[in-house]
C-alpha cells in the first residue's frame, strides 16, 4: 500500500509534483499514467525516499520509507534499468542488493530464473541488451519477496514476447494480494494491464478511477444508425432521450443511447435497422484530450502541411 | 511465452530462504565489499598498483645508487634508504590505489546506481561509512604487502654499497607500517573526493593534484606550513633519519587522517542533503 498525501516537488520556480495525492491498494495493477515530464518519475523517487518533498509526505505500508527496516523486503523498484555498472555479472549485481538487506543468496538464483536471465547470470550486465536489464532490475525488484513493486516504464525498448511477459508478471503479482505500481505514458498498454488507473499531466493527479470507470467515463459513445423508416427511428429515439445528428449519407449519429437500447427500441416500433455500429471514441483519444493541455512539449502542426500533402 | 506461464508459480518461495539474521551496519559492510571485490577493475588496478609501485621504488633506489659517488658528505649522511625504496609506492602507488576509493563513490553516481543503493539502504551516512571502511580494511593490507615488497627489493639493490638496512633497524618496521597507513588513509581521502565530486575523471584529478601537485605548490607557502601539504606530509610518513622541515612520522599519519576525515565529512554533507 502506498499512500501519497498532498506530495510536492519544486525545483527553483518549476513545480514536478503538485500536491498530489493518491493510495496505491494491494491486490490489483496500478498504472500510473501520464505524458513524459508529467511528474512521474518524480513521484516515484518520492517514494522511494531518494528525493525529498518540499512538501507533504508519501508512507509505504503505513512508514515513510527510510523509516522502513529492510526496505527491499517491503518494496521492490525499478526506476531505471540502465542505471547500473557494466562491470559486474548479472549474478553479482543481485548479489550485493541481497547482503545489503540481509536476503540469503539463494534467493538470487531463484530471481534470476524468474525473469529467466539463469543462462546469462555470470554474463557482464554492460553487455546485456536493454530488454535483459529490464528483466534484471525486475530480479532486483523481486529480490526481496516484497508486498509492493513499484516499475517506472517498464515495458520501454522490450519487444512483444516481453511486454506480454511483463504483463502477465503483474497481473500475477496483483493476484497473489501484492500492490502493483508501474508507470507508462502508454495509455493503450495500461489499460490492458492496470486494474486501476491513476493520471497524471503536469504534476497533478487528472483522474484517478478504475481502468473500466475511466473507459465509460471518458469515451463519449455514439452510434451510427440506419433504417428502412428513417423519420420513424429518429422521431422513436429522441422521445426516449436521444441526440441524433444526420450524417451526411442518410445515417444517423445517435448518442446518449447504446446501440442495445437502440435495437430495442426499433423492434418495439416494427423499424427494420439497416446498419447499427458503436463508434465510441478511442481510449487513445479520451486519454490524449485529457492531458494535451498537460503536455510540455507539443508538435507545432505546420500551417499549409497537410494541403501540400 | 513460455517464461511468462513459468513466473506465476516461480515467484512463490519459502520465506525462510529470506533470512540471514546479521547486524544491519554488518550488512551494508558486505554489500559493499561484494560490490569491490565483484568489479574485475578492482583485481586490476590492484595489480598494476603493485607492479609499477615495486618496479618504481627499484628504479630510484638504483639510481640513487649510480649517484652516490657524486653525493656531497651531508646529503649521503641524510640519505634514507628505507624511505628511498618506498618512494613508488608513496607518490605514485598511493595515488592508482587512492582511485580505487574514488572509483567505488563515483561509478555509482555516474551510472545512477547510486539510486538502487539508497533505496536498499536508506540511511546514506551508513552507506559512507560502510564504503570507507571497505576501502580501508581492503587496502591496507594491499598497501602493507606492497610496501614490504618495495622495502625489500629496494635494501637488495642497496646492499652493493653497503647502504641497506633492515627491520631491526630502529624505525623501518614503523615506516614500513605507515606507509600502508598513509596509502590507506589517502584511499580514504578519495572516497570522500568521490562523494563530493562524483564524476570519476574530475575526483581522480583532484586527487592527483592533492597528493602530487600539493607538492610542487608547497614550495611557495612559507615553510611552517609547507609541511602540512598531504604530499608533504606522505613523505614525511615514511622517513627514518628525521629531516628539518617535515613532520614526525606520527603527527603526518594524524596530518592525513584529519585531511581524510575533512573529506568524509564533506561528502557526508553533501551526500545527506539534497536528492539522489
Amino acid at each position: 500500500m502506498i499512500e501519497a498525501n498532498h506530495l510536492t516537488k519544486r525545483y527553483g520556480k518549476t513545480v514536478a509534483v503538485d500536491e498530489v495525492s493518491f493510495t496505491v491498494r494491494p491486490g490489483q495493477v496500478t498504472g500510473f499514467l501520464g505524458p513524459n515530464g508529467a511528474g512521474k518519475s518524480t513521484t516515484m523517487r518520492m517514494i522511494l525516499g531518494l528525493d525529498a518533498p518540499t512538501s507533504g509526505e508519501v508512507r509505504v505500508d503505513g512508514k515513510p520509507y527510510r523509516q522502513l527496516v529492510d526496505p527491499l523486503r517491503s518494496v521492490g523498484a525499478l526506476l531505471d534499468a540502465k542505471a547500473i555498472v557494466g562491470g559486474r555479472s548479472a549474478a553479482n549485481h543481485l548479489k550485493w542488493l541481497a547482503d545489503s538487506n540481509g536476503i540469503a543468496r539463494r534467493r538470487v538464483t531463484e530471481v534470476l530464473d524468474i525473469v529467466g536471465l539463469s543462462e546469462v547470470a555470470g554474463k557482464r550486465v554492460g553487455t546485456f541488451s536493454l530488454g535483459m536489464n529490464q528483466r534484471l532490475g525486475i530480479a532486483g525488484a523481486l529480490l526481496g519477496d516484497p508486498q509492493t513493486v513499484m516499475f517506472d516504464e517498464p515495458i520501454n525498448g522490450l519487444d512483444p514476447e516481453g511486454i506480454l511477459w511483463i504483463r502477465n508478471l503483474m497481473k500475477s503479482l496483483a493476484s497473489q494480494g501484492r500492490t502493483v505500481f508501474l508507470s507508462s505514458h502508454l495509455m493503450s498498454e495500461m489499460a490492458q494491464t492496470a486494474d486501476h488507473l491513476i493520471v497524471i499531466g503536469r504534476g497533478r493527479i487528472i483522474a484517478d478511477a478504475g481502468t473500466d470507470e475511466f473507459i465509460n467515463r471518458h469515451t463519449a459513445s455514439s452510434v451510427r444508425v440506419r433504417a428502412v423508416e428513417q423519420a420513424d427511428l429518429a422521431e422513436a429515439l429522441t422521445r426516449r432521450g436521444a441526440l441524433i445528428e444526420c450524417g451526411s449519407d442518410g445515417t444517423m449519429i445517435v448518442t446518449g443511447m447504446d446501440s442495445a437500447n437502440i435495437g430495442v427500441a426499433a423492434r418495439s416500433h416494427d423499424i427494420t435497422l439497416v446498419e447499427l455500429a458503436p463508434l465510441g471514441s478511442s481510449l487513445e483519444e479520451a486519454y490524449f484530450d485529457l492531458t494535451k493541455d498537460q503536455t510540455d512539449y507539443h508538435a507545432v502542426q505546420l500551417v499549409g502541411a497537410t494541403k501540400g500533402a | 511465452m513460455n517464461t511468462a506461464t513459468q513466473t506465476i508459480d516461480a515467484i512463490h518461495f519459502t520465506p525462510p530462504a529470506l533470512s540471514v539474521r546479521t547486524p544491519r551496519i554488518r550488512r551494508i559492510a558486505k554489500a559493499e565489499w561484494t560490490k569491490l571485490r565483484t568489479l574485475p577493475s578492482t583485481w586490476r588496478t590492484v595489480v598494476m598498483a603493485f607492479v609499477i609501485s615495486v618496479a618504481l621504488g627499484a628504479i630510484l633506489c638504483v639510481s640513487q645508487v649510480q649517484q652516490w659517488s657524486k653525493m656531497t658528505a651531508g646529503q649521503r649522511q641524510t640519505f634514507d634508504p628505507t624511505a628511498c625504496s618506498l618512494f613508488g609506492i608513496v607518490f605514485v602507488g598511493a595515488v592508482l590505489i587512492a582511485a580505487l576509493g574514488v572509483r567505488a563513490m563515483t561509478s555509482e553516481y555516474v551510472t545512477g546506481m547510486i539510486r538502487s543503493t539508497f533505496a536498499a539502504t536508506p540511511n546514506r551516512r551508513w552507506v559512507l561509512a560502510a564504503k570507507a571502511g571497505i576501502i580501508a580494511v581492503f587496502v591496507f593490507p594491499v598497501a602493507l604487502l606492497t610496501s614490504v615488497i618495495s622495502f625489500e627489493v629496494g635494501q637488495r639493490i642497496f646492499t652493493g654499497k653497503h647502504l641497506a638496512v633492515s627491520f631491526a633497524h630502529p624505525g623501518v618496521l614503523q615506516a614500513v607500517v605507515f606507509c600502508a597507513l598513509a596509502v590507506t588513509l589517502v584511499a580514504v581521502m578519495g572516497v570522500g573526493l568521490g562523494g563530493l565530486i562524483r564524476h570519476t575523471a574530475a575526483a581522480t584529478t583532484t586527487l592527483v593534484l592533492v597528493i602530487v601537485g600539493g607538492v610542487t605548490l608547497g614550495q611557495l607557502l612559507p615553510a611552517g606550513l609547507r609541511q602540512y601539504v598531504p604530499g608533504t606530509a606522505l613523505q614525511a610518513a615514511i622517513t627514518v633519519n628525521h629531516s628539518a622541515g617535515l613532520l614526525r612520522p606520527g603527527t603526518a599519519i594524524l596530518v592525513l587522517g584529519i585531511y581524510a576525515a575533512i573529506a568524509l565529512a564533506g561528502a557526508s554533507i553533501r551526500m545527506s542533503q539534497g536528492d539522489a
